[in-house]
Formats: structure tokens, C-alpha cells, sequence
């Protein structure tokens, strides 16, 4: 790093590495309906998915469902909390549909005047496909934060979001990782 | 016919969609398992050959309940984004390389881990094409570790998510692999 390049991995950045959020219980459970759209969306029509003599008789030994479904079942909008997509054209006519959406178990900002944010790429590892009728449980963190100098001698964040799913019976379904730049 | 994805991009548009091997329901009933001995380094996974629609990305931002205009609003992405067209998601992407690794590695292997970065605006029209390679393989507890290179490379060549992943067979005379998946210890 040059000198005349400001860090932007200062202590109060270097601080929110390891910074978790709630444990938070997703709302709902994994059912066969979401699991129909879902795999209908993705383009997947596998018979594990939705016929269930053939599902009992396979290595799983039951209906099984996409490993990654359960991270958007754990960020849906919960019915109780209030509508902000609505609030969100409301305070903005121009709203792009997602900036104002609060999703449930966010962690606190990582504090950066560093404002534009680029998706840097994902982890997925893989340990249980979810089961029909579990409840979800997720909690998020930060992993990593890196610092990078760009072409242009500016310093930028690489600031890795880990999210980590459980079942009801503490079984371990699945971790991401969400890496994002913020120059 | 399954062709090396060097050759598939020499085809017309039209002409990629006829080579594409994404199995039908029953294929993935009758899967036989592919074991580690019958992996080379450079082998190719069967290719998944998409050409999404607008009703494409619509039907997965209902499924996921993912709001973001620009993968809807053709008039919000044109002149508020300033994008070529309404986005080809990079959730639906993320979505894809869990199945096409579950696929390949069916009825008794593990789609263990993948990483992946997002580059290139996707559009409705292009020609999506999900392939992976073999780069190397090992043994380890019983079981058998593959490694290969993934992507998902449009009709020019430009590939949109260059990756990595993991996959684990099982042995020709090996144990299934457990599942739950546990990896082995270091």
C-alpha cells in the first residue's frame, strides 16, 4: 500500500470481524408448497423432491429439499413486522424494490464511509439436505474483512458475510459466505 | 451427444440449446452412480443449457420473494440502472451449481462445497451454460474427493461465475458416504 493510500481497514472495520448476530428462527417451516415453487423456479425436477415412495427408498430416505432454499425461507418478511415494501415506495417513489426491505437477524453496519457495495462472489458448503416440517435456524457473522488497493490507488473492503442454518435438532444443513466490495 | 464446451461455443445460439443435458425427471430416478475410479482429470460434467425469459427471472423472484426491480421492471432497469435489460439473478446462478453438482455426484455421492464469483450482466436472450471440469482428484477417509472448475459461460465465451467445488464419490468398493455428510479429519 502506498503511502499516500488511506486504509480503509481501520481498528472500528478490524473490530466487526467475528461480530455475530442473533440466533434467529426463520418463520415457518420447510414445506412441500415452497418447495414445489422453488425447485419449479430453479428448474429441477428431481422425483427426490416431491415423490415420496421413491424419496424413502433413496440414500436420504425421504422427501428432501435444495440446501440453499432455506436462505430465502430464512429471509423472507415476516407477517408480523410491517410492510416495507409498501413503506419503502411510500417514503420513495423511486425505490428500487430492496434498499428499505429489513431482513430479520441482520448484523450491524460495518462502519465505512465506503458506500457502494459489489457482490464479490459466494461459499456454499453442504452438510444435510432440510427435511419436510423443520423449522429453520440461522445466524449470521462477519467472517473476514479484507483490505485491497484498486488500479486506481484507492484502498476498498472485501467484507465476507457467513450465515450458518440449523434445524431444530442443532443439526448443521449448510454455511454460506456472501463476500461483498465496498468501494 | 455431450460435446467439450470448446467446441459448444463454436455453435450457433440455436445449435448450444440442442446439446443440452440437463436430465429429465426420470434420469435422475434411473442416476447411476458415477464412482471415483471412473474420474480423470479433465473430464466434463454434462452441461446445463439454459435461455431464460423475462416469465424466467418473474417466476423466480416470486419463489424467492426478491423484489429488486431490476430483475422485473424493464423500464426501472433501462433508465434508472442504466442496464442492457432486466438481470438475470445471481441468486437463480447460486441456486443452479447445488443441483448440477447434486446431479453429477447422484444417488449416493455429495455436492460438499463450491465458491463462485459473479461477473457479466446476464440478460433474457442469452444463452446460458452451466459446465464444470475435473482438475484433480484424491482418496481420504474411505471416500473419494473430486475437484473441478466450474462456470457458467453465455453463447460468446464470456464466462459470468468462474468458480470452484468440491464433490465427493464413493469408492468402487468403499463405503456409501455418510450422511449427514461428515468430512473426514485433517
Amino acid at each position: 500500500m502506498t503511502q499516500e493510500t488511506q486504509s480503509a481497514l481501520t481498528p472500528e472495520v478490524r473490530a466487526m470481524i467475528g461480530v455475530s448476530g442473533d440466533v434467529v428462527e426463520a418463520w415457518g417451516v420447510v414445506d412441500a408448497e415452497y418447495l414445489r415453487r422453488f425447485t419449479q423456479a430453479v428448474m429441477d425436477p428431481d422425483p427426490r423432491y416431491w415423490d415420496q415412495d421413491f424419496a424413502e427408498s433413496t440414500h436420504y430416505g425421504e422427501i428432501i429439499t435444495p440446501p440453499i432454499m432455506v436462505s430465502y425461507l430464512a429471509s423472507r418478511i415476516r407477517p408480523d413486522q410491517d410492510d416495507p415494501v409498501t413503506r419503502a415506495f411510500e417514503e420513495n417513489p423511486e425505490s428500487d424494490g430492496i434498499g428499505s426491505v429489513e431482513r430479520p437477524g441482520e448484523l450491524p453496519p460495518v462502519p465505512t464511509n465506503l458506500m457502494r457495495v459489489l457482490n464479490a462472489g459466494n461459499e456454499l458448503e453442504i452438510y444435510k439436505y432440510p427435511s419436510i416440517g423443520d423449522t429453520v435456524f440461522f445466524q449470521n457473522r462477519y467472517s473476514d474483512i479484507r483490505e485491497r488497493v484498486g488500479r486506481d490507488g484507492r484502498a476498498f473492503l472485501i467484507i465476507t458475510r457467513e450465515t450458518t442454518y440449523r434445524n431444530q435438532n442443532d443439526d448443521l444443513l449448510c454455511i454460506t459466505r456472501a463476500s461483498t466490495i465496498r468501494r | 451427444m455431450s460435446l467439450p464446451l470448446e467446441e459448444l461455443l463454436r455453435l450457433e445460439p440455436e445449435d448450444i440449446l440442442a446439446h443440452n443435458e440437463r436430465p429429465k425427471a426420470d434420469d435422475l430416478r434411473d442416476k447411476q452412480q458415477i464412482f471415483y475410479e471412473d474420474v480423470e482429470e479433465g473430464m466434463e460434467l454434462p452441461k446445463y443449457i439454459y435461455s431464460p425469459t423475462p416469465t424466467h427471472l418473474f417466476r423466480w423472484s416470486a419463489a424467492i420473494e426478491n423484489f429488486h426491480r431490476i430483475h422485473y421492471d424493464l423500464d426501472f432497469g433501462l433508465n434508472h440502472d442504466k442496464n442492457p435489460s432486466i438481470l438475470v439473478h445471481g441468486s437463480w446462478k447460486q441456486s443452479v451449481v447445488p443441483q448440477f453438482l447434486k446431479d453429477w455426484t447422484l444417488p449416493k455421492g455429495w455436492p460438499w462445497k463450491a465458491q463462485f464469483e459473479h461477473r457479466a450482466m446476464l440478460v433474457p436472450g442469452d444463452i446460458l451454460i452451466m459446465w464444470g471440469k475435473v482438475t484433480s482428484k484424491y482418496e481420504k477417509g474411505q471416500m473419494g474427493f473430486i475437484e473441478l472448475e466450474i462456470g457458467m459461460m453465455t453463447q460468446d465465451g464470456i464466462e459470468s461465475m468462474p468458480g470452484t467445488a468440491t464433490v465427493v464419490l464413493p469408492l468402487r468398493d468403499g463405503p456409501d458416504i455418510p450422511y449427514p455428510f461428515v468430512p473426514p479429519a485433517d
